[in-house]
């Protein structure tokens, strides 16, 4: 049976004259991937904040395991934030052993890679292997809540692809997934997606929902580079893909009002990105 | 090279705190330290348990206390009085208090010039005979190591958590904001307590610094002086975004007490409009228990009201440094009433 893990309704929070988050709404339950989708400074680690009661939300309620953020509640959640919160100072196996030192549990098995570096001061590995650590912190009490910021950033493929099937397996034992991310290949890997831009939540559902709902033109000119000039000059976005011209939002009419009637365009389903695209320029 | 220094006058201008630090910092401490150097004694205690001795004239700087004592000793012991006269022999003795160095020299010299133009009377200085400067000096140098790791390395070490992310991670954790404020500090309280013996006993094995008092009093001065300045540093740090503002503040708070507190120049020989500030000063405080256990031997009861100011102090600042930590590590705990606007 799924539970509703986190939730918020209708929460705001502004710095200064800047509203960060504007009145977001939003739910994950246990077993989901919930991928948090937006442009650096779009809100996304604000609204985390929020969620996790780190910040104070100007207007609206946050609730976790349907009460307000506590610190029992905390003690269900693991939180990996975008600055990693290790200790920079203390090796791998300290910053491991004081993690689960408050959380009452056995500090986690490291793998070959880790056990290698386990007496290695956090300053003195690479990033790749620091964000294992602190995701491998983040897991070891088999949290309920398993919140990544941007847990990727600076992890090689293989290492992504790793972190990929951990966080899957974590939401296959039960746990909620809320991971933020700008990349769209990781977020097609969430079971739902919520995109904010500018602090508002502009769309939400499941990958193949959100395409589904845009469409984009594809034109394939003779003269690539002259027909993106005109289509930019028209105000329009424009992602070359190979010999082809992606303008994702736009109507066929419209395209052919600035290409003419001469080269060959087709509607086709927007991918993640050029939905994104079309989303954060109607906000 | 324009363009750099055109740069840094840009930062500097935005960087408000460094530049009150730069130019307005110097002039306030040019004014109050100005008033409080002076090692020139105005005004010295004499106290007369059998009364006044018909026929001896108060020579300045002198000016008579009353005390309900008897005896001499005590009376300079609780810090009554700068000098005891005992009259009850045939020749009157005058008991200097050596512990407060500048007091006791400008007493004797007052002595030395009565008793040429007639008026005999022998002299002891107690506590500290050879009126030794590192005598006086070492109690109240404790107290500045004290000052300096429990404000400025404490302040650090929080700061420090706050670069580096780790604050945050800590107020996700099952972790009270006691349990962080305490854990963070509690190290900070061994460090400190430990170098205040290495300072004590270096003293007394180099500088022969007696120690003629209680070491459970002077202990519970220096815990409630430390209950003061891990307060200050963790203050500090929750006013401070990076650990360059955590070291000015800290300094700002450290040399008024090295100058004003009665460390280096006597409390009584300030201006009156600067000494205030000095008695709002933790290491006033600790300095006087440290000296009046160390080298009077004085009692608890002697040592009561800079005993009692040090835990009203102590009782304000930690107070008010809880509160704020505990805003930075749970801001969210009256989330849950609020509804949207």
């Amino acid at each position: 049976m799924t539970a509703v893990l986190a939730e918020s309704d209708g929460v705001s929070r502004s710095f200064g004259a800047n509203l960060a988050v504007d009145r977001v709404s939003l739910s994950m339950t246990s077993g989901e991937i919930l991928g948090l989708v937006g442009a650096n400074g779009a809100g996304k680690t604000t609204l985390i904040r929020l969620l996790l009661g780190l910040e104070r939300p100007d207007a609206g309620n946050v609730r976790l395991f349907d009460q307000p953020p506590t610190r029992a509640t905390r003690s269900r959640i693991g939180y990996m934030p975008q600055t990693l919160g290790l200790y920079d100072d203390l090796t791998v196996a300290e910053n491991l052993s004081f993690s689960a030192g408050v959380f009452g549990v056995d500090p986690p098995r490291l793998d070959d890679d880790l056990a290698r570096v386990a007496d290695t001061t956090i300053k003195a590995i690479p990033l790749g292997l620091r964000r294992r650590v602190a995701f491998l912190a983040a897991l070891a009490h088999r949290p309920e809540l398993l919140v990544l910021d941007e847990p990727t950033s600076g992890v090689g493929p293989l290492g992504r692809a790793d972190l990929w099937e951990t966080i899957h397996e974590s939401a296959d034992d039960g746990s909620g997934v809320l991971v933020t991310t700008h990349h769209m290949d990781e977020a097609e890997q969430c079971d739902r997606l919520v995109f904010i831009t500018a602090g508002r939540l502009v769309a939400s559902g499941t990958a193949g929902e959100i395409v589904a709902s845009h469409a984009t033109v594809e034109a394939t000119p003779a003269d690539p580079p002259a027909a993106l000039e005109s289509l930019e000059r028209a105000g329009m976005s424009v992602l070359p893909a190979g010999r082809h011209l992606r303008v994702p939002g736009a109507s066929l009419a419209n395209v052919r009002a600035v290409l003419g009637a001469v080269p060959p365009l087709s509607e086709q389903p927007s991918t993640l990105e050029e939905a994104f695209m079309i989303l954060a320029r109607a906000s | 090279m324009w363009a750099m220094v055109i740069k840094e006058l840009r930062q500097m201008r935005r960087d408000r705190r460094t530049l009150a630090m730069m130019i307005v910092m110097p002039l306030v401490l040019l004014v109050i330290f100005g008033y409080a150097a002076s090692f020139d004694v105005t005004k010295v205690e004499i106290a007369f348990p059998q009364g006044q001795p018909p026929g001896l004239a108060l020579p300045d700087p002198f000016e008579s206390v009353d005390t309900d004592q008897s005896d001499p000793v005590e009376i300079l012991q609780f810090g009554e009085a700068d000098v005891a006269i005992d009259s009850s022999g045939p020749k009157p003795v005058a008991y200097v208090d050596g512990s407060e160095l500048f007091t006791a020299r400008a007493a004797l010299q007052a002595f030395t010039t009565a008793a040429a133009a007639g008026a005999p009377i022998q002299t002891e200085v107690l506590f500290n005979p050879e009126l030794d400067t590192s005598a006086v000096l070492v109690p109240g140098l404790a107290g500045l190591v004290l000052l300096f790791v429990g404000s400025l390395v404490t302040s650090l070490g929080v700061v420090r958590e706050r670069q580096a992310g780790t604050l945050e991670q800590l107020a996700v954790m099952p972790l009270s904001p006691r349990d962080v404020f305490v854990g963070k500090i509690a190290p900070y309280f061994l460090v400190a307590a430990f170098d205040m013996v290495v300072v004590l006993t270096t003293g007394w094995l180099l500088f022969d610094v007696p120690f003629n008092g209680s070491i459970w009093l002077l202990a519970l001065g220096a815990l409630l002086f430390l209950f003061v300045t891990l307060g200050t540093g963790v203050l500090i740090s929750t006013v401070s975004e990076n650990q360059g503002q955590a070291i000015q503040l800290a300094l700002m708070t450290l040399l008024p007490q090295v100058l004003l507190s009665g460390l280096i120049f006597p409390l009584e020989s300030m201006a009156a409009g600067v000494r205030w500030i000095g008695y709002l000063l933790p290491l006033t405080y600790f300095n006087q228990i440290a000296r009046g256990v160390m080298l009077r031997g004085a009692p608890f009861e002697a040592l009561i009201l800079p005993l009692g100011l040090l835990a009203g102090l102590g009782l304000v600042v930690f107070g008010l440094a809880v509160l704020r930590f505990r805003a930075e590590l749970a801001p969210a705990r009256r989330s849950s009433v609020k509804v949207a606007a």
